[in-house]
């Protein structure tokens, strides 16, 4: 209870442990934990359509992945090499391509998966990790090849983007809410009935076109979930016949009959709704190949609270229904079984089928339910545990008692539990969006409280909405670079692998010798200018990778659960949904912020150092200018202080790439371009890229995480902090103004991450809770859109560190994402360790 | 009557601070921002503050920072700084105090501890986090000894009042009556320090005198008395203790302390904290070119600490209204 000096190191105090499991569930979860030992698993398996050319790992998944570059070769073959063989059916090379995959998805998925069902499981619904033919016909194999590969292909051009600071772009998997509502409460017949009808209306031209084709292999996909429902139930019912105890053959055989409805008719309780939302759910993942990328579930505790009010009423008690939830957390996180032998550490972090939990309601009535708090029971009970991710969404009005039950599970479990959304600012961006991106028939008033978050707090809209969250990740320090070397880099890229130095070359326009500049003006123009340069950069890199996707990699069961996708006759990945954006998220914000803050303070306002004596110093790194490097990091201002001169460059540098992100859309697919901040793991491995920056930072060393404060930079403690981020969005509008909505401004549709790092005491003394909900009602006035609350204690981490065979659960939020600790990698693990202490608290 | 350490040039409108630290949770109820002032009346042996007792800026260099550049040699024109193989050293009695060395240093190495600050620009950066005060947060103003300069505190804390806001003072009551009374005329809540009941060892330990701040203490119940009457705005009052090995530390101290509480406090003290002793300032004592006589000292154990709030409750204090604070020895 009562702060301690030291933690006794060696320990895993802190560490929560399971509680009040069921023996089910606990046998389930500690099943899984078995990880690699298990003698079933999901493991990832390829199948080919058997053509010579055939292609089954696309690599256009993995471009916003660096981590991967270096294996795209490696894994296009080896893919291949071990692909089984489907024996593609009869008339198949005559229908068109989204047919073909929706015919040899479906095709895997029913006849070359086993359907099995674990023992003591509620759900059905175990494998679902593939990764399947291209199924593209030969020419159009070609076509693929000539636009990937060479010197000016994409996978070249992409690669180089990101070696040379820029960032890195890509169209992915995931990343948008389906919607699952609807084959909730109606299922897929009623989608299917309405590809019906609007195939119905298609003129003959139509149906012989690409409108017709995309229906048909839409209208495939609908019959994918109904016809496995069907396989499992054979398996549940072989299993009743076998089973001895009859309380477990009466389960197998509900299972059974819950399995003869759902997913194809809508749900009637909460046993048949979650069998429902785990089958369908599970084929996203099939059907992109791609496991669990940002696939989320949108407002769990509003969707089942319906179905758990039926199930209550007939008598089911809160115990099975959190077996049946429980079963539904063990499954979401064999998604991880596809890397189960490999532990890559970019990837298996990037996951997050995410849920949000409670939040505003019409006529900002607060939508906590009990179905809510059964959630929040069954994620205590859980945890920890990676996946599906909660997300709470906080408010003004949000009730004491959820308030009280999120900080004690803030309290009670090692690391921080989940993320926290702010509903005000969040629909303010929201808002924004409508009105920027003229869709006010679509995000209104009236439904914004509709929203939620994909992946870690990316807003969108729930059910027609692909906004593309980490297709696009910018880093606006180049800008700073360009604008300092005048259009140059200012070191000349050494290739990693082949330690050979290119000769620079231009990379943005010629804004002038910084030399030159005569006041702080000068310089922002130059830098303005590089920055619509690399948003354009972005934005043209982007646009390639989509227009391949459109044409050659449809994901035609997805497009079916995505509003929008079947009136316009599109596949997703064509541009279908009726919210079609794709975000650019910016990295390095407060690098870049505060490298502007000490051009301005050190070169044109103390005049500390010449601009020539600084680009020398960022060109030798800092060695040899040590005063000018202590300068820049001790006397130029710092975003994060809640300083208003140093927040006001916030805004200006936010204000600029916001607006130039808005101007563009994509060519072939027509989606706007909408800014946010998520970071990822990129500001820590794009230090390594970029040059050493004004702000006293040397390369090799992190940038800033999403919209947070540079490292150390925030030293006026948490609520500084959360003031400057609130700042930066956009804050308040002024009295009386309805600002974006309800009073808030905020720039960022899509949110941005926020993490602050909290001394355990903080919150662990009973009576500091009610200090912790202060500053959580506070943060929903000044503060950002999304906050992840970081909780750990260092001396366990550092334990942890030398000895992870012994945390293996352990458990921690990095960024916008969270992952297990011992997986993350020593220097992202250093730095959740320095980030940990704030000594004010 | 003069103090030891009294503040100079204390003005309505301006007064000498610390520092700001935001986001407090121990300096009253709900999060806080606390305003430390800088000059002390007292000389508590154990101060875990030493930087706030003079009332005249202090530069305070610090050798993890350091860069060994010497730029501060060079920038401070009373020849008061050296620098040698163990870093900077200052000689205090040429040191003219006026900041010239830390605005050069580039490193923040070389630091000045005391700015003077006017009442209006620093309420409102002590409103710049209202939004997480909620019903029972609000703003601390705490020491050195905040009533020595009471007529900026006082304009302090009615500007903040005027702003909405809870506003605390954090005292020893080693002050004038007059001071003591315009400094908390403003406050909703008095932190009292009540750290010894033994007169003679007061004296050696302490400083002060313990008649003056026990005389003051009736004043302030009598304040928060004079305060419940309709209408008036509520006033509020805690005592603190702090708990130093092998000075305040005995269960005899604690019972006298709640003795004299018995008889002085008509009811009117809402909650007694036993504060216990941590070792974090020894940095800060060699910061300033000193030692700490406390730098090895124990911390307390939880059971100490227990067994000091049953010697109050065993005195008749109402077990509801004292409790332990702070940092214990690691017992695990
Ligand atoms: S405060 Fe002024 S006089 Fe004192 S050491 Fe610094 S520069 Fe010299
Ligand atoms: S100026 Fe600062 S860094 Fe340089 S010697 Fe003085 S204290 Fe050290």
């Amino acid at each position: 209870m009562q702060e301690r000096a030291i933690e006794r190191p060696g320990t895993k105090a802190g560490i929560k442990r399971p509680a009040n499991l069921s023996p089910r569930v606990l046998g389930l979860r500690d099943y899984y934990f078995e990880g690699a030992g298990r003698a079933w698993n999901n493991q990832q398996i390829s199948f080919t359509d058997g053509a010579p050319w055939d292609v089954v790992y696309n690599e256009c998944n993995y471009h916003i992945v660096p981590e991967t570059y270096a294996f795209f070769q490696t894994f296009t073959t080896s893919y291949m090499q071990v692909a089984e063989r489907v024996e593609p059916g009869e008339g198949f090379w005559e229908t068109s391509l989204p047919e073909r995959r929706a015919w040899f998805n479906k095709k895997v998925m029913l006849d070359r998966l086993p359907q099995e069902i674990l023992p003591g499981d509620l759900l059905a619904g175990g494998r679902f990790n593939i990764h399947t033919s291209l199924c593209l016909d030969k020419a159009q194999t070609k076509k693929r090849e000539k636009i990937l590969y060479g010197k000016a292909g994409l996978r070249h051009d992409a690669i180089a983007f990101h070696n040379h600071g820029f960032g890195n772009a890509g169209p992915t998997a995931g990343h948008l809410i389906p919607d699952y509502g609807r084959v909730l409460r109606h299922g897929f017949k009623a989608i299917d009935a309405e590809l019906d009808a609007l195939y119905e209306a298609l003129s003959d031209a139509e149906r012989a076109g690409g409108q017709g084709a995309q229906l048909r292999a839409m209208k495939t996909a609908c019959s994918m979930p109904r016809e496995l429902a069907a396989r499992y139930r054979d398996e549940a019912l072989r299993l009743a016949a076998l089973e001895e105890d009859p309380a477990r053959e009466g389960e197998l055989r509900r299972m059974a009959d819950n399995l003869a409805r759902v997913p194809w008719e809508g749900a009637r309780d909460l046993w048949e709704a979650v069998q429902s939302l785990w089958l369908t759910h599970m084929l996203v993942m099939s059907d992109e190949n791609y496991p669990g990328p940002g696939v989320s579930f949108g407002n769990l505790d509003r969707m089942l609270e319906p179905f758990w009010e039926e199930s209550k009423a007939a008598g089911m008690t809160r115990d099975f229904a959190k077996e049946i939830l429980g079963c539904f957390w063990v499954h979401a996180n064999t998604a991880y079984d596809s890397m189960i032998r490999i532990g890559n550490q970019g990837i298996t972090a990037g996951f997050g089928q995410l849920f949000n939990l409670s939040g505003l309601g019409p006529g900002g009535v607060d939508m906590t339910s009990d179905a809510t708090y059964l959630l929040l029971e069954v994620i205590d009970d859980m945890s920890p545990i990676l996946e599906p991710k909660p997300n709470l969404r906080l408010h003004r009005g949000s009730p004491e008692a959820l308030l009280d039950k999120a900080v004690d599970m803030i309290a009670s479990s090692q690391g921080a539990p989940f993320l926290l959304n702010f509903d005000e600012r969040s629909m303010a961006g929201m808002m924004r969006e409508s009105r920027l991106a003229g869709v006010g028939g679509l995000i209104r008033e009236d439904n914004v409280h509709e929203y939620a978050s994909v992946g870690c707090l990316e807003n969108t809209m729930v059910g027609n909405d692909r906004s593309g969250t980490v297709d696009c990740n910018l880093n606006l320090l180049k800008a700073v670079e360009l604008a300092l070397g005048n259009g140059m880099p200012l070191v000349p890229h050494t290739d990693a692998v082949t330690g050979v130095t290119e000769k620079p070359v231009r990379q943005g326009p010629a804004t002038g010798d910084p030399r030159g500049f005569k006041g702080f003006e000068e310089f922002w123009e130059a830098y303005a200018e590089q920055t619509r340069s690399i948003v354009k950069a972005i934005v043209d890199l982007y646009e390639r990778g989509d227009r391949l996707r459109a044409a050659m990699h449809p994901t035609p069961y997805l497009s079916a659960l995505v509003r929008g996708c079947a009136a316009k006759g599109k596949d997703i990945t064509q541009g279908g949904p009726e919210l079609n954006f794709v975000t650019i998220e910016a990295v390095t914000f407060a690098t870049t912020v505060d490298s502007l803050l000490a051009v301005r303070y050190l070169v044109f306002e103390k005049r500390a150092c010449s601009m020539d004596e600084l680009v020398s110093a960022l060109k030798d790194n800092w060695v040899g200018h040590e005063v000018l490097q202590a300068r820049a990091r001790n006397q130029a201002p710092k975003y994060g202080r809640d300083d208003d001169e140093a927040d006001a460059m916030a805004r200006r540098v936010m204000e600029l790439w916001t607006a130039e992100t808005w101007k563009y859309e994509t060519g072939t697919t027509g989606r706007r371009f909408r800014p946010g901040m998520l970071s990822w793991n990129y500001w820590v491995g794009d230090g390594f890229i970029l040059p050493a920056s004004p702000d006293g930072r040397p390369k090799d060393q992190f940038l800033s995480n999403a919209i947070c404060p540079s490292n150390g930079a925030d030293l006026n403690g948490p609520t500084a902090n959360a003031n400057s981020v609130g700042k930066a969005l956009g804050g308040r509008a002024a009295k009386g103004e309805a600002g974006d909505w309800g009073g808030y401004l905020n720039v960022l549709p899509n949110g941005a991450s926020h993490t602050i790092s909290f001394n355990p005491a903080l919150i662990k003394k009973p009576e500091n809770k009610a200090k912790f909900k202060a500053f959580l009602r506070g943060y929903a006035e000044n503060g950002g859109t999304a906050l992840q609350v970081n909780m750990l204690d260092p001396e366990v981490l550092r334990d942890a560190q030398r000895r992870p065979a012994e945390y293996r659960h352990l458990l921690v939020r990095v960024t916008g994402y969270n992952a297990y600790f011992t997986s993350i990698g020593k220097e992202l693990q250093d730095e959740v360790i320095a980030r940990i202490s704030h000594e004010k608290l | 009557m003069a103090y030891p350490g009294g503040a100079t040039n204390v003005t309505e409108t301006s007064g000498m601070v610390l520092e700001i630290q935001r986001m407090s949770t121990e300096d009253g109820p709900g999060l806080r921002t606390t305003l430390f002032l800088k000059g002390c009346s007292l000389r508590c042996r154990w101060c875990h503050n030493p930087e706030s007792i003079k009332a005249t800026p202090q530069p305070r260099w610090t050798q993890a920072r350091c860069l060994g550049c010497g730029l501060c040699v060079s920038a401070c024109g009373a020849g008061a700084l050296s620098l040698g193989g163990d870093g900077v050293s200052i000689d205090r009695s040429r040191c003219r105090a006026c900041g010239a060395c830390a605005a050069e240093c580039p490193a923040a190495a070389m630091e000045l501890w005391g700015t003077r600050r006017d009442s209006a620009a620093l309420a409102a950066e002590l409103l710049k986090d209202e939004a997480y005060f909620g019903d029972d947060g609000g703003v601390t103003v705490s020491g050195g000894e905040a009533c020595l300069q009471a007529p900026f505190v006082r304009d302090l804390l009615s500007r903040l009042r005027e702003a909405g806001v809870g506003t605390a003072i954090d005292t020893c009551g080693m002050c004038s009556p007059e001071q003591f009374e315009a400094a908390c005329e403003h406050a909703d809540l008095i932190l009292y320090d009540l750290k010894d009941s033994d007169p003679e060892r007061h004296a050696r330990n302490v400083g002060g005198s313990l008649e003056a701040i026990r005389d003051n203490f009736r004043l302030a119940v009598a304040m928060v008395a004079g305060s419940e009457s309709p209408g008036g705005r509520r006033k509020r009052l805690w005592v603190r203790t702090p708990v130093i090995p092998g000075m305040t530390d005995s269960a005899e101290n604690v019972r006298g302390i709640a003795r004299f509480l018995a008889s002085e406090a008509r009811g009117r003290v809402e909650r007694w904290e036993l504060c216990a002793f941590n070792n974090l300032c020894s940095g800060k004592y060699r910061s300033l070119g000193g030692a700490w006589e406390l730098e090895g000292a124990p911390l307390k154990s939880a059971s100490e600490m227990g067994a000091l709030v049953g010697a109050a409750v065993s005195e008749g204090w109402p077990a509801d209204k004292v409790r332990w604070t702070g940092m214990t020895r690691d017992e695990s």
